[in-house]
């Protein structure tokens, strides 16, 4: 019996392959999938950029790294242009009370922004280019607060809501109840089918993040990081796009059995998760997004410099450890496919009400 | 009633349907034994709605359903017995016929290879051979009719539900498609069919069950029905040489109440309440000379069934 199911799963899987994954009305999950990857792709060839650019400036205006670095405070504009030369870019204001010059230097990999008032040297502004963990960091926060919460979450209500509600709408649900499979086995299918595409699509899309944005990297810089936390990181985000698609997905196969209207559960479940970190501990268990910020690699407090705002999506509250967040995402998950199986156990065909 | 007998009948026990307020079914109390069965109701009666409570599409309000001593909550025994072909004109988006029923077959455990065996023959039931590979999108009507019989007949079953079966094919096709339940129906198996078209229903069917907002009004075979419906006198047509010497003739029986002679002359329409005796009499009538040339009942078919049960309201169509 246990092998006839198991066959019927697999079935059911093809079947649902072709709907998920080449449908039309599914192009928008690849769009939302491949958002951040342009994003990242954007921010690379910026990077790469710049720093031509940089370089460029640099052999035009000759200056080394201690050089700029020996410049101190309370110099004179005299004396900078004396050590350093002329800058690449200067710019100059001029008061009734004072005058303010700007000048840029660049040692081909920084850009160091001195600032005059009156001659003097008062403000030193440097502006490194992206290191590894600084974007690490913004990848931390673009990949919590936009690809978990939105892509990933609405990817799913695109993906699972319709396995069941799509097939009413299509009026085509019913040539599945009328062969000799359980409800059950159907139902288990159909998600793990939806999980199988989602899985695919968005892990995809992860990992294209990732090498999107070590694209302005130098590969030394890569391998080192490699050889750190680097295949550590990448393993944990391809584990938990794995793990919202299961979460996700089973609470929308839940909501397109239960709902004949997807948007207002997805809405319920969207501001739910939004107001995760600021319910009691034991609610918290019963979201997905609390699972997920307990895996996710980048851990809490991020980096005292970021914005308050980027700090408090990076931030989980009372996370729990990877092994727990792992039980109690897939007893969630476990809990909502059961409920799922339920409904579709009593699922009556009424197209002219649905 | 024993088990053998259950087991290969369709019983539903006091069984109700409600939509909310709106009634589907009610009360609905049947027993039904292999062969043709026609169900036959105006739009609303209940026809679509008794077909999917027997094949678990909807479950009942009240009462318990049994095919062939199974419960219609369990399709994983139900549809290796049973198939149904439903009204909805719709397809799972992008599939050849051929994949179509392949597809859905393979969930029933055959192996690859008698799946592409028995789709093949399903679909050359249905003389759908040459379109077997093209998009279902891309079929005609009565195609998509007959790809949904292919699919229904694929796995043999001994019970066949058919909605509205015999819409959108042409003549030839319809003709092909009864034979195809007469088939089925000799080799002892259920063949329940809904229609509208009544002549059809006459022809083919071996019982007739009659839905009326959601109530079953009459079921049987339809000279059994018709024989119960004392209120309504039988009414036969006889051709004869000597129509008005046998008009009188008939007319001394006391079970006729009506005789009308035909314009021509040649026949006369005569009603009975009592059908056995007016044939037997009739046969002593016929030593007399009256040159009877033939004889038929008028009214105890479906459409007359429908019209005085239902009222005439699509009885024409």
């Amino acid at each position: 019996m246990i092998s006839q199911w198991l066959s019927q799963i697999g079935l059911v899987i093809r079947l649902e392959m072709r709907k998920t994954f080449f449908s039309r009305r599914g192009l928008w999950v690849y769009l939302l999938a491949l958002a951040p990857v342009l994003i990242f792709l954007g921010h690379s060839l910026s990077e790469i950029s710049n720093r031509k650019e940089r370089q460029a400036m640099n052999a035009a205006h000759p200056v080394s790294t201690e050089t700029l670095r020996s410049i101190q405070r309370g110099a004179t504009l005299e004396e900078v242009v004396e050590k350093v030369g002329q800058p690449f870019a200067k710019m100059e204001f001029h008061r009734p009370r004072a005058s303010f010059d700007i000048y840029q230097y660049t040692d081909g990999e920084s850009v160091y922004v001195f600032g005059f008032q009156n001659d003097r040297l008062e403000n030193i502004d440097r502006r490194d280019r992206d290191t590894i963990p600084k974007d690490s960091l913004i990848f931390a926060s673009v990949f919590q607060f936009f690809y978990l919460r939105l892509a990933i979450f609405f990817g799913c209500v695109g993906v699972f809501t319709n396995l069941f509600r799509g097939e009413m709408l299509d009026k085509s649900l019913h040539f599945y109840l009328l062969t000799p499979i359980r409800r059950e086995i159907l139902t288990v299918g159909k998600f793990l089918a939806g999980l199988i595409a989602t899985v695919t699509i968005f892990c995809t899309s992860t990992f294209l993040q990732l090498a999107a944005l070590s694209l302005h990297f130098t590969g030394s810089e890569i391998s080192e990081y490699l050889a750190g936390p680097g295949w550590g990181h990448v393993a944990s985000y391809l584990g938990v796009t794995a793990a919202a698609c299961l979460g996700y997905g089973s609470i929308f196969l839940a909501a397109g059995l239960l709902f004949k209207n997807p948007i207002i559960p997805a809405a319920t479940v969207l501001v739910w998760e939004g107001m995760n970190m600021f319910l009691p501990a034991a609610l918290k268990k019963v979201s997905v997004i609390f699972y997920l910020q307990s895996l996710s690699p980048v851990v809490a407090p991020p980096d005292a410099t970021l914005p308050a705002f980027q700090r408090l999506l990076l931030t989980s509250a009372e996370p729990v450890s990877g092994a727990w967040a792992v039980l109690g995402l897939i007893t969630l998950t476990v809990v909502v496919l059961a409920v799922a199986a339920r409904k579709a156990r009593k699922l009556e065909i009424n197209y002219s009400t649905d | 009633m024993s088990n053998g007998q259950v087991s290969d009948r369709i019983v539903l026990d006091n069984v109700s349907r409600f939509y909310g307020e709106v009634l589907g079914v009610n009360r609905v109390t049947l027993s039904v034994p292999p062969g043709i069965t026609s169900l036959v109701g105006p739009n609303g009666s209940g026809k679509t709605t008794l077909m999917n409570l027997i094949t678990g599409l909807v479950r009942p309000t009240r009462g318990s359903i049994q095919v062939l001593g199974i419960s219609p909550s369990d399709p994983e025994k139900l549809f290796r017995v049973c198939a149904y072909a439903t009204q909805f004109d719709s397809f799972p988006r992008g599939m050849t016929g051929f994949q179509f029923i392949y597809s859905y077959l393979r969930l029933s455990g055959m192996s690859h290879d008698d799946c592409q065996r028995t789709t093949a023959f399903a679909i050359g039931r249905v003389n759908l051979g040459d379109a077997a590979h093209r998009k279902i999108a891309g079929y005609s009507k009565g195609m998509r009719q007959r790809i949904k019989l292919a699919q229904a007949i694929a796995h043999d079953p001994r019970v066949l539900v058919l909605d509205e079966p015999l819409n959108g094919l042409d003549p030839l096709v319809r003709a092909e498609t009864i034979a195809l339940f007469r088939e089925f129906a000799a080799e002892g198996r259920h063949v329940i069919v809904s229609s509208h078209i009544l002549h059809e229903v006459d022809t083919i069917s071996d019982q007739v069950i009659l839905l009326s907002n959601g109530y079953v009004v009459a079921e049987g075979q339809i000279r059994g029905v018709r024989e119960e419906m004392s209120e309504h006198p039988m009414q036969v047509i006889i051709r004869c040489t000597r129509a008005s010497v046998l008009a009188s003739r008939v007319f001394e029986q006391d079970h006729v109440v009506e005789v009308r002679l035909h314009a021509d002359g040649g026949g006369l329409l005569v009603k009975t309440r009592d059908a056995d005796r007016f044939y037997r009499a009739l046969n002593h009538l016929a030593l007399d000379g009256v040159g009877i040339e033939s004889v038929a009942p008028a009214d105890d078919n479906v459409n007359s069934l429908y019209e005085y049960l239902i009222g005439g309201e699509e009885s024409t169509r």
